[in-house]
């Protein structure tokens, strides 16, 4: 195995030297390609001969040469085929240099993760693509993470390189009317790559810590590029402010451990005090979006020493905001739950009650989790019981299923 | 008075200096690379040096190249337009000389630049005045 230290290092380069090959050669698919081959080489050379002076400079010039050989035998190919690779010059890229002048200087590794986001992509493409090029993991090491077979992450990962090739996005930052949805989308990926790893809607783990620690790397990446932006700092506050609590959210057995429940003391002290911070700065400076409102209700809770100490009201404001910005089945559950904590638990089952008919949740576990719990908080066993039972027959994870299927049964004999 | 002396190889002439095998051309041997470095950045130096130098640059290889063409009307890009035997721009010199006869003298010179056997045997070199204005176009 490659030490650590020389992992982080080729991780924290990746999207540098793909960015310097790109940006000098073009051939976004093959140069992606090219970056690969010269980690691998790099991850196989360094460990014995040692890391080169200049780590940066030997990978550009390995993944250079790399992508002449990898453009050589595909032109030879092409031209076997007789397959001339063209493609019409976008129109965009005809804009007056003027029109470039704000975007210069730019990061590339901003760029990229921009390109890896680009809205021709399916969600699932932008999030293989973005932990590949940006992230430097391997294909291999992305399809474990999802659990599913290499040879179609390989697909996928193929697929969204050619997706970013047709679409034509030249090797810049988009335009400056484009950034803010293209901003959002780039959040929302580094969001759904957190949530899988901590939500893990399939397979026998709770939550899959790699996947978590590479989207809090990833958002710290884009908090150092873009920190002035309130969303970026709400996203990373917010994937820390949950993260704090993953020690105590498992018992010894694996099994999941509800907020209420949980031993406060094995809180990461350190992660919730940096999370509040960057929350608590973020706050006052300009509109505040959802990342910013979610990173506030999450600081709520961190910041209470107990269970019971925990500010509902305030936390029921916040989802009040919150689903005012961003109109949302999981939003409007969580703030059931705060209804029903701040004026008892049949204003939450009565807000339950309109959910119902929303088909987005009407059939999502949590609904049914959220039901059994606001039953059991209104001296309703049975019925809670039922809730809890068909919430458990709903739920993905293995973990989930055991938990929900624990709580009917402690209502089961009363 | 300005002239340009133009080197041109192929794709497969650019693999060959890389060390590889390539059917019908010696192949290169770091020593051999190294040798032909020497030997180029001294002749570099000395036009430098002599004030005839204006500008000296390598291109790198042809399958880096993009061709812009309009094709009904549209820019069409094409990637890695040659074929891997043809001949095309390899690097150039801008020089200033006296002559014509000079500066022929100046890319003479190229013919010594050493290299594994048989690897200049279909070797070219070009030299073309550059038009000092828009009136020397015109005829």
């Amino acid at each position: 195995m490659p030490d650590p230290g020389a992992e982080d290092l080729l991780r924290r380069l990746a999207p540098q030297v793909l960015g310097a090959v790109v940006r000098r050669y073009g051939h976004f698919d093959t140069a992606e390609d090219a970056v690969q081959e010269a980690l691998l080489a790099a991850s196989v050379q360094w460990p014995a001969a040692g890391v080169p002076a200049d780590p940066r400079g030997w990978l550009i010039k390995v993944a250079s040469r790399r992508l002449t050989d990898l453009l050589r035998s595909e032109q030879a190919r092409q031209r076997r085929e007789d397959a001339v690779a063209r493609w019409v010059l976008p129109g965009e890229w005809a804009a007056p240099a003027a029109d470039q002048a704000g975007r210069a200087g730019a990061d590339d590794t901003l760029i990229l993760l921009f390109l890896c986001c680009h809205p021709a992509l399916s969600p699932a493409s932008q999030i293989a693509l973005t932990l590949r090029a940006v992230g430097g993991l391997t294909t291999a090491e992305i399809a474990r993470a999802f659990l599913v077979p290499e040879a179609t992450m390989t697909r996928r990962i193929s697929r969204a390189k050619q997706g970013i090739k047709a679409s034509g996005a030249p090797f810049s930052m988009p335009a400056p009317g484009d950034l803010a949805v293209r901003l959002a989308a780039v959040l929302h990926v580094l969001y759904l790559i957190f949530n899988e790893g901590y939500v893990s809607t399939t397979g026998p783990d709770l939550q899959r810590a790699d996947l978590v620690a590479e989207a809090i790397r990833l958002a710290r990446l884009l908090h150092r590029l873009l920190p002035d932006d309130g969303e970026v700092t709400g996203l990373l506050a917010l994937m820390l402010l949950t993260d704090a609590r993953r020690p105590a959210r498992t018992g010894p057995h694996g099994e999941l451990v509800p907020m209420a429940e949980q031993d406060r003391s094995r809180w990461d002290a350190a992660a919730i005090a940096e999370g509040v911070a960057l929350i608590t700065g973020a706050l006052p400076r300009g509109a505040t979006g959802p990342y910013q409102l979610q990173a506030a209700i999450a600081a709520v809770h961190d910041e209470a020493p107990t269970a019971e100490a925990t500010d509902w009201p305030q936390i029921m404001a916040l989802y009040e905001v919150l689903l005012r910005v961003s109109e949302n089945p999981v939003v409007s559950l969580n703030q059931a739950v705060a209804v029903a904590m701040v004026r008892g638990p049949q204003a939450g089952l009565d807000l339950l009650a309109g959910l119902a008919s929303d088909e987005r949740i009407a059939s999502d576990h949590r609904l049914h989790a959220v039901r059994g719990h606001l039953l059991e908080m209104a001296g309703d066993p049975a019925a809670a019981r039922a809730a809890y039972q068909t919430a458990a027959e709903r739920a993905l994870s293995l973990p989930q299923q055991r938990y929900l299927q624990a709580r009917a049964n402690r209502l089961g004999d009363r | 008075m300005k002239y340009m002396i133009l080197l041109y190889g192929s794709q497969q002439d650019y693999d060959a200096l890389t060390g590889k095998a390539v059917p019908g051309k010696p192949a290169w041997a770091p020593a051999d690379f190294a040798a032909m470095g020497a030997f180029m950045a001294e002749f570099s130096r000395d036009l430098a040096e002599s004030g005839e130098l204006v500008e000296t640059r390598g291109l790198t290889a042809p399958v880096h190249a993009r061709r812009l063409q309009l094709i009904q009307g549209a820019p069409v890009v094409t990637d890695g337009p040659y074929a891997e035997t043809q001949e095309v721009l390899a690097g150039y010199w801008i020089v200033d000389c006296e002559s014509f006869d000079r500066a022929t003298q100046v890319a003479g010179r190229l013919a010594q630049c050493p290299g594994p056997a048989g690897a200049a045997a279909d070797a070219v070199i070009d030299v073309r005045p550059v038009a000092e204005s828009r009136d020397e176009l015109e005829v």
